[in-house]
């Protein structure tokens, strides 16, 4: 009854991408190694059978305990183990933010036990994470996290913020996995996952447009789909109340314009949650996008507050040049003369913005500052020409006050222990 | 059947298998069989009886299924789903093993069709006790699985290599039956064309049926993209047009809606078309199901449904939405959408009849056109149109929007001239016939 793991039969034509899901799966759920395994399939053949129905007797009787025998559970009560924070102190593996001030420049820099955080390390053959002094617990996991984005994302700090997002990246990621092999669910996640995917949706707007060394964007997107995800499914496992429910269908729905599985999903959720404010504006946005209203679309984002628009943002784009692309077909005519003003109005952009966009897509903007369309000329730009970081107007202006704790933390007070 | 004896029954077992009689064998293993309801054979430890008289691993497999009607019979489908996943294994270790026949191909489809039952039930039984999560590492392991079923499938050894993966507790069972059935496909070989098997004797007759089990799955988790591997495979199969006529339509029905979902509305309709056609006249249930798929499909490709085909079907709440779109009444159509929201989202149609507003404004403007009879069309004129229907919160800048997208998609032939607020439509043709519009 308690295969904690399941297997599946794989065939990967990439044996190192292979190894690599298959150690992230495994340390998702602590899986047994391998060789493990292999054992376990005899024993299913020869005996299971029986001892399942053994089992299942005594199961009847004491289901609690022996499931918590099997999972690990954290007692580090520090936000970096302290063996972890030895060995890399020895090996000079600290990051400037976790050094003891003063002692930055040593040959071997001390670390500061109240500012050092466990880092990601990728699971590996032999290696045990399942020890408890090693893994934290989730009051201690809540308070890394509100640590990572009060004490240094929305620090004021010398470094450049790139430097800070891939510290914080990384830091939360381990998060994750203490998460996870500790097979947290529910309301223990919930407030961490929300923070989490508020921060990355942040950094994909304030990143956007740093080179690629410093930010990936993919690889900021890969993650944030992950964390979201898992964080609905606690929304749908676990009966309420989720006071920031609405918030985050409302920011899947936008991160994830056009998604078709993302509003069958959202349209599936019960008609009391769907009539919300953020999520109903989130759908009607989701379908103008559909019905390819784009001027309808930009209007309906001027609603939005300034992480929603963030987590739109990447989309503005994509939605910019299709009303071009539109237009370039409905109007098409020789004596076109369509008003650059009235074209910035609907994009919600500057005059010079707009003559610059209509330039990188072909389209012609004449002397008198008429745009003239034609169907013939409209041409996608090409990769890179195209710099989304111009055009964030729409969400800069929405900034305005607002601090980085603001953002991450915003409406979080009923989540603070 | 119902009285026999242990030993009877293993005895018959053993004789179907030593005579490949695979559809009595299928029988011996099916829970449609009237032997699952037998006392005598629901035994907590068959294990020592069955190896009397069966070779391994049929020894195994009818253990496990006999463990099975044990746990069946406590309406324990948790514990039954378990020892399906044994028998299905066993049988696959069997079935690996008969080379160059297919006798077994029956045995599989009862197998398969009711380990997918119990996986069902199973997870049932566990969201009533609050337990069972949705899958999310379920499309994680079927792509995996896929892609082992590709490489396999090019390469004519069985070289299934073992791997760890971890998947959330309270939902494997879905993804244990899923990682069954691709063991089972897996062993089908279907590229190897030409093979040395003779076609009465291949193992791609269970192809399409293995498939129609997946795509039910797919559905019902919602990763539809899952599907495109097993259509590709179908479809490049030499056997394609050969399958029983009731898998067909199967086949057809749901990768018309797979079409469906991926915009492809005349694939969609050819082939929901096909199945509505082929399905059995009795089978009215299962022609209504076609029919939700494929009325949304051709309205949106101009053709309305009669009344007396809502009728006798009973789907009544298409009427509302046929009238709406077919007077270019926006009001109505959506009254009609949240009128009948739930059934429309529950068959995961909401979304496409949604796409039909695109297709009312068309009709509403052509109106507009008719009345006005003249080839260059103030924009007020659509405007008021549209504040007749109700609709208050568009005004002029978006029906321009809505006007240059029904140009560029082709449902208007003409321009737009801002300068002098008109639609100039074309002398000929300018409302092009639905069906013609892609």
């Amino acid at each position: 009854m308690h295969d904690t793991v399941s297997f599946v039969a794989l065939c990967y034509s990439n044996p190192e991408s292979a190894k690599e899901q298959e150690r992230s799966h495994s340390q998702r759920r602590g899986a047994p190694s391998e060789g493990q395994w292999r054992q376990r399939d005899k024993e299913q053949w020869q005996g299971e059978g029986k001892a399942q129905v053994r089992q299942a007797d005594e199961e009847e009787q004491k289901p609690r305990q022996h499931e918590e025998d099997m999972v690990p559970k954290g007692t580090c009560q520090t936000m970096c183990p302290a063996q972890e924070l030895r060995d890399r102190e020895a090996q000079n593996r600290l990051h400037h933010f976790e050094m003891l001030p003063g002692t930055e420049k040593d040959r071997r820099p001390k670390g500061d036990p109240s500012r050092a955080v466990k880092e990601y390390s990728r699971p590996a053959a032999g290696k045990d994470s399942t020890k408890p002094s090693d893994l934290r617990p989730p009051p201690v996991l809540l308070k890394t996290v509100n640590y990572l984005i009060n004490d240094i994302a929305a620090a004021p700090s010398l470094y450049p913020w790139t430097e800070v997002y891939t510290f914080v990246f990384d830091r939360l990621r381990a998060v994750k996995q203490d998460m996870i092999i500790q097979r947290m669910s529910g309301l223990d996640c919930v407030g961490i996952l929300e923070r989490t995917v508020r921060f990355l949706i942040y950094a994909s707007y304030r990143l956007c447009g740093e080179p690629l060394r410093l930010y990936d964007p993919r690889i900021n997107d890969i993650h944030l789909q992950e964390y979201l995800s898992w964080l609905l499914d606690c929304y749908m496992t676990k009966t309420g109340p989720h006071p920031n429910q609405e918030e985050f269908q409302s920011l899947s729905l936008l991160y994830n314009l056009g998604s078709a599985r993302t509003m069958q999903h959202t349209m599936q959720l019960p008609l009391r949650l769907r009539s919300t404010p953020n999520i109903k504006l989130a759908l009607f946005i989701n379908q103008a996008f559909l019905e390819r209203n784009p001027v309808r679309l930009l209007r309906l984002a001027q609603k939005l507050n300034f992480l929603q628009t963030c987590a739109l943002h990447r989309h503005l784009m994509t939605c910019r040049q299709d009303l071009l692309l539109v237009y370039s077909h409905g109007y098409s005519s020789r004596n076109c003369r369509f008003p650059l003003d009235r074209l910035a109005k609907l994009l919600f952009l500057d005059a010079s913005l707009t003559a610059q966009l209509c330039r990188s897509c072909g389209v012609e903007v004449n002397k008198d500052n008429q745009v003239v369309f034609s169907k013939a000329a409209f041409t996608e730009p090409g990769q890179g020409t195209l710099h989304c970081k111009l055009y964030h107007s729409i969400a800069s202006e929405k900034q305005r006050d607002l601090t980085v704790k603001n953002i991450v933390q915003s409406c979080v007070e009923t989540n603070k222990k | 059947m119902a009285h026999i004896t242990i030993n009877q029954y293993l005895q018959q077992v053993y004789e179907a298998i030593d005579n490949r009689e695979g559809s009595f064998c299928a029988e011996l293993l099916s829970f449609k069989h009237p032997h699952v309801a037998n006392p005598r054979l629901q035994l907590a430890s068959p294990e020592d009886k069955c190896q009397q008289v069966l070779e391994p691993p049929y020894d195994e497999m009818v253990a496990a299924h006999l463990r099975c009607t044990y746990a069946v019979a406590n309406h324990d489908f948790v514990e039954a789903y378990k020892f399906q996943t044994l028998v299905v294994q066993s049988f696959l270790k069997a079935f690996q093993s008969h080379k160059e026949e297919n006798w077994a191909l029956p045995v599989m489809f009862a197998v398969t069709l009711d380990l997918r039952i119990f996986a069902n039930n199973a997870e049932q039984q566990l969201q009533k006790k609050g337990k069972g999560q949705p899958s999310e590492m379920l499309e994680k392991a079927a792509e995996q699985l896929m892609s082992c079923f590709r490489v396999c499938a090019s390469d004519k050894s069985v070289n299934i290599h073992v791997l760890c993966v971890c998947v959330d507790y309270n939902s494997h069972f879905m993804h244990y039956y899923i990682s069954c059935l691709m063991d089972v496909l897996v062993n089908i070989d279907i590229f190897n064309v030409g093979s040395r098997a003779g076609i009465e004797d291949s193992k791609k007759w269970g192809m399409m049926f293995l498939s129609n089990q997946l795509f039910k799955i797919y559905f019902k988790i919602n990763k539809l993209h899952l599907c495109k591997p097993l259509i590709r495979a179908i479809d490049s199969s030499n056997l394609k047009n050969d399958y029983s006529p009731a898998q067909k339509v199967t086949y057809k029905y749901y990768v018309g809606r797979k079409a469906m979902f991926d915009s492809d509305f005349k694939l969609a309709e050819e082939f929901l078309s096909y199945a509505f056609d082929h399905c059995h006249r009795s089978s009215q249930k299962n022609k209504r199901m076609i029919l939700i798929y494929l009325l949304p499909v051709k309205m949106l490709l101009g053709h309305m449904p009669t009344h007396q085909l809502l009728r006798k079907y009973d789907l009544m709440q298409f009427s509302d939405v046929t009238k709406a779109v077919s007077e270019g009444n926006l009001l109505l159509l959506n009254e009609a959408l949240s009128k009948h929201e739930t059934f429309f989202i529950r068959c995961g149609i909401f979304l496409i009849l949604e796409k039909l507003k695109i297709i009312t404004y068309r009709n509403l403007f052509k109106k507009v056109y008719l009345l006005l009879r003249t080839h260059q069309l103030p924009l007020e004129a659509f405007l008021v149109a549209l504040r007749m229907m109700k609709v208050e919160d568009v005004d002029i800048d978006e029906v321009q929007c809505i006007l240059a997208n029904l140009i560029y998609m082709g449902h208007i032939k003409g321009y737009i001239s801002h300068q002098h607020q008109k639609l100039v439509v074309s002398k000929q043709n300018p409302f092009p016939p639905l069906s013609s519009v892609s």
